[in-house]
């Protein structure tokens, strides 16, 4: 079918800055900063202002942090997804190729931040809290490792998340007239794991006391994490469409107009859009 | 433009994407995995005193071939590339070291010797290896995952065989390991927390780790085959839903 369609609209080449490492840059060091600066925090105050919930410093310089938090978050998403969703593009139909090349550039900054948030969250402050636990008796749900880990990292991969897929749906033809199974179970999945706290900490409270990791009160979050599977999926509906813009952009190669995928995202998925040009 | 200026572009800008999709596919694979063998076999991969004979060498392998038997399906089949398990157990113990190293160590101060992981990498270059021969799943699956669960323990002796030297402590016979989970206070893992083999009266004393890694290697060719599976058909999956809207106009056009 890809062979047999040519497109109507212009082919004019991007900007080689369009696809500059900035994009990508700014989003994935800021983020490292960030988090750098919450585990100096963690180190600096957990063990001098967290080890006692009832404490007047506790509640400055911990239950502050959560509110903060709660506030800063609403606020972020509230922002980033109504900025996304008001800036959506109305005229997808007459999408240049060019235009959406970088487009996928853009988005796919924005998945590499999701990623990235991903491992920070799940990984790296999860386990994290399983040496906290073994180090403290916790008098509270909220102790300094939790106020990170689950309301802080979750929330901030669920922001990027939603923002990926609100970004692919307003200005991606191929994401915007149909909803992909593998996106939904990537960002879906994550999501997921926040509501999942409340069997842990309903379980740690009243069912399992002491820390075993491998108790049934966690497996919730085991079950959710494989959704981060899901991201080989997406790659593979978006990668075939990546590479024809680029042999179309570059190679003058034919491809299916904007309008076209918007009818039928799924004809663009085709692997065998990925072989090198010369090849294809 | 000179067509050769066009075409390093083009090539340039591919291979910027194939940069920006791979790191994003290790980082997922990373949080995904992490989280998953975390909380299904993390115990055993936290503290040495949990590296037994009996259930560490069964619950590791069977848990841990999830992941890859997944990204085989979909790097293999789809590309080709023979790093599916390899990869997979590659950002497991990359998130593993960053935790036990800046958080168990530089945080708590659980001295590494009590909290470094279990490895997969010998048996995953195996799994993968065995696919790329063969270029069969079902064969990898009888045959790698046969040797995942065999290889388990044998590569992993080397770094935890130095801590089952035993010791005189206080009259009573303890293993190195025992000393530094007797020395380190956890205080929300007590000693009968631990699930490690503690005899029974139908075993034989000698056979406990070859039972263990054939049973695992005999469950972990069963869980090849669904990871496999969802791997290739859900979570790899091209599929596109239509939206409400789109589904009702399509059946007012027909």
């Amino acid at each position: 079918m890809l062979q047999t369609e040519t497109t109507t609209t212009g082919v004019g080449l991007p900007e080689k800055s369009a696809f500059s490492w900035r994009k990508v840059g700014v989003f994935f060091g800021a983020l490292t900063v960030f988090y750098l600066l919450i585990n100096v925090y963690l180190r600096l105050f957990a063990f001098s202002k967290g080890l006692d919930y009832t404490s007047q410093d506790y509640s400055t310089y911990w239950m502050g942090m959560l509110l903060t938090e709660f506030v800063v978050e609403a606020i972020t998403a509230a922002a980033l997804w109504g900025w996304l969703w008001i800036t959506r593009d109305r005229a997808l139909d007459r999408l240049t190729p060019a235009e959406e090349l970088t487009r996928y550039w853009a988005w796919a900054a924005i998945v590499l931040s999701y990623a990235f948030s991903v491992y920070v969250g799940a990984s790296f402050f999860t386990e994290q809290d399983g040496t906290w636990h073994n180090t403290v008796v916790r008098d509270t749900d909220f102790t300094p490792s939790h106020i990170v880990e689950f309301y802080l990292t979750f929330p901030i991969y669920i922001i990027f998340g939603v923002a990926s897929l609100i970004y692919a749906m307003t200005r991606l033809p191929q994401f915007a007239t149909r909803i992909s199974l593998p996106y939904v179970i990537l960002i879906g999945s994550p999501i997921m794991i926040m509501p999942n706290i409340g069997l842990n900490e309903f379980g740690h409270t009243r069912w399992f006391m002491e820390e075993l990791f491998v108790a049934p009160l966690h497996w919730g979050f085991a079950f959710f994490g494989w959704g981060g599977l899901a991201i080989f999926g997406v790659g593979l509906q978006a990668c075939p469409r990546i590479m024809a813009l680029i042999h179309h952009v570059y190679y003058g190669k034919p491809i299916l107009s904007a309008s076209e995928v918007l009818k039928d995202p799924t004809g663009t998925c085709d692997p065998a859009c990925c072989y090198p040009a010369s090849e294809a | 433009m000179q067509y050769s200026q066009v075409d390093a572009e083009a090539k340039a800008v591919a291979r910027k994407f194939d940069i920006v999709i791979i790191a994003s596919t290790f980082l997922a694979l990373v949080g995904g995995f992490h989280v998953h063998q975390m909380l299904v076999a993390g115990d055993w991969s936290f503290w040495i005193d949990w590296k037994d004979r009996n259930w560490w060498p069964i619950v590791a392998p069977i848990l841990e071939i999830t992941f890859p038997a997944a990204t085989q399906a979909v790097l293999w089949t789809r590309f080709r590339m023979p790093i599916g398990a390899t990869i997979c157990c590659l950002g497991l113990l990359f998130g593993e070291w960053m935790n036990r190293y800046i958080n168990f160590w530089g945080w708590t101060h659980y001295p590494l010797n009590m909290v470094f992981p279990e490895t997969f990498f010998p048996a995953a270059v195996v799994l993968d290896v065995v696919l790329m021969l063969t270029g069969n799943w079902v064969v990898t699956a009888l045959i790698g995952g046969e040797l995942w669960g065999w290889l388990f323990y044998p590569t992993n002796w080397v770094m935890i065989a130095p801590f089952h030297v035993p010791v005189e402590y206080q009259g009573s016979l303890m293993s190195v390991a025992d000393v530094i989970n007797y020395m380190y206070v956890r205080t929300s893992t007590p000693e009968y927390l631990r699930i490690v083999e503690t005899g029974t009266m139908r075993s034989f004393a000698g056979g406990v780790t070859g039972v263990a890694a054939f049973f695992s290697a005999f469950v972990s060719v069963c869980m090849y085959v669904p990871w496999w599976l969802m791997g290739a058909h859900f979570f790899g999956s091209t599929k596109f839903f239509k939206t409400y809207d789109a589904a009702t106009a399509d059946v007012r056009h027909s």
